[in-house]
């Protein structure tokens, strides 16, 4: 169970400065116009923060472009929308932290061999909704969403949207009990990825074969072990290393319900 | 439980590759030697598309059946680009497939996905009907991904020879 208020308090409430600038290619006014800042939740999608800033930079572009798909890139790489925007920020800034995070905005040329297409919100909620279900398979073998309403799964994505933690882990919390006799996931829902944003499929069990609880340490031998010097970091900080497997899922995790996590 | 394991996958796409070529069937088999899950079995050609007003399209198809680990399953998924390189929407798959499907319907069964194995975006069938089904069939079929294939191909134009013996 996720029992310590205070840390999940604290994941939720975390935030991340941005500024956003109009790609000079997509200028099509004389004026060139102001930066646009903005205070995201670290937890949230790009798409469910970026209404404003989209009709900030519509009045400088052209007609044509204006009903394109927009998109957003950091220094030249474009920011995959289908994941929270403060791993995506661990990702490019984790080693060397630069706020706020500038990224530039587009409406033309939109890499398609890259992005996946958003049209609109609702595919952001399917996209979650379809991420929440694949970790409860993981977890429980999906045995908590399949037992929940359609309601349930309602205020979990409204909680997220509407950045309402109490609405949120009202439901949250149910996906994060254990069952059975023995206390643990089945599987712990983990994303582990590479500097190139490259993530490799594994079953981890928050258990080792002798039926002691799994810390960090041991999976990283178990992952890597040609490279005894690899740290992980996940919301801005490097995971202790005695750190168990289970109280990390149950805490860190994304609203999601996986830990997405910056080998460095 | 009714899922398998990347060892039963690999083996039932080869044999699988083992069919393809027998009818002349042009899917290939993929293999990572470092890492299992990264096996898969890949088809591409040309599809013509007649639309309503009798016209005739041509497309370029991509079909990949990879191991899902989390739900133990195989998973279908494929792109589909049309004559000038660009990627069909959800909605042009829809109105190509052979059935007629309600918009709501059809995207709550395909979404446009980062893929597990080829990290891009493909339009991926979801897995959780899949294990169902597979237990329905799993010890009676000849090839699970035979199988797999035959129920996928209302929804999906894919011209399966009809020796595979569906």
């Amino acid at each position: 169970m996720a029992n310590d208020r205070e840390v999940l308090r604290e994941i939720w409430d975390g935030k991340l400065p941005i500024c956003f600038q109009l790609h000079q290619e997509d200028l099509m006014d004389i004026q060139q116009p102001d930066p646009f800042y903005v205070m995201v939740p670290r937890l949230s999608y790009f798409p469910l923060v970026t209404d404003k800033m989209k009709r900030h930079f519509l009045r400088y572009i052209s007609q044509e472009s204006a009903d394109n798909e927009m998109w957003l890139d950091y220094n030249g790489q474009p920011l995959k929308w289908h994941y929270p925007i403060g791993f995506l920020y661990d990702l490019y800034c984790g080693h060397d932290p630069q706020l706020p995070w500038t990224l530039t905005v587009h409406f033309t040329k939109f890499p398609e061999n890259i992005l996946l297409h958003c049209p609109n919100k609702d595919i952001v909620e399917a996209h979650y909704m379809s991420t929440v279900k694949e970790a409860d398979v993981l977890k429980h073998r999906g045995q908590v969403m399949s037992t929940m309403q359609k309601k349930d799964h309602n205020q979990l994505w409204l909680g997220l949207q509407n950045d309402k933690f109490d609405q949120f882990w009202a439901i949250n919390r149910r996906l994060m009990e254990s069952h059975g006799d023995n206390e643990g996931f089945k599987y712990i829902p983990l994303r582990i990825y590479s500097d190139e944003g490259i993530c490799s499929q594994r079953l981890i069990s928050p258990k080792n074969n002798d039926g002691s609880r799994k810390v960090i340490q041991q999976l990283l031998s178990e992952l890597y072990p040609n490279k005894p010097d690899v740290k992980l970091r996940t919301h801005g900080i490097l995971i202790p290393s005695d750190t168990p497997l289970q109280w990390l899922s149950e805490h860190m995790s994304y609203p999601d319900n996986f830990l997405h996590i910056c080998l460095c | 439980m009714s899922s398998i394991t990347p060892e039963e996958f690999v083996h039932t796409a080869k044999k699988f590759i083992e069919l393809s070529d027998k009818f002349f069937d042009s899917w290939s088999f993929h293999q990572n030697d470092n890492d299992i899950l990264k096996t898969y079995v890949k088809k591409e050609e040309f599809v013509n598309h007649r639309d309503e007003g009798e016209k005739v399209f041509l497309y370029r198809a991509e079909y990949i059946i990879f191991y899902n680990l989390s739900y133990g399953v195989p998973s279908f998924s494929f792109n589909i680009w049309n004559s000038s390189g660009t990627l069909l929407t959800l909605e042009e798959v829809r109105q190509m497939s052979l059935m007629k499907i309600s918009k709501e319907d059809f995207y709550s069964v395909i979404t446009q996905q980062e893929h597990p194995v080829m990290h891009r975006p493909y339009f991926i069938i979801h897995p959780c009907n899949t294990e169902k089904i597979l237990l329905y069939f799993k010890h009676t079929t000849k090839n699970l991904i035979v199988t797999f294939l035959g129920l996928i191909t209302p929804l999906i134009q894919l011209n399966l020879p009809l020796e595979y013996g569906l």
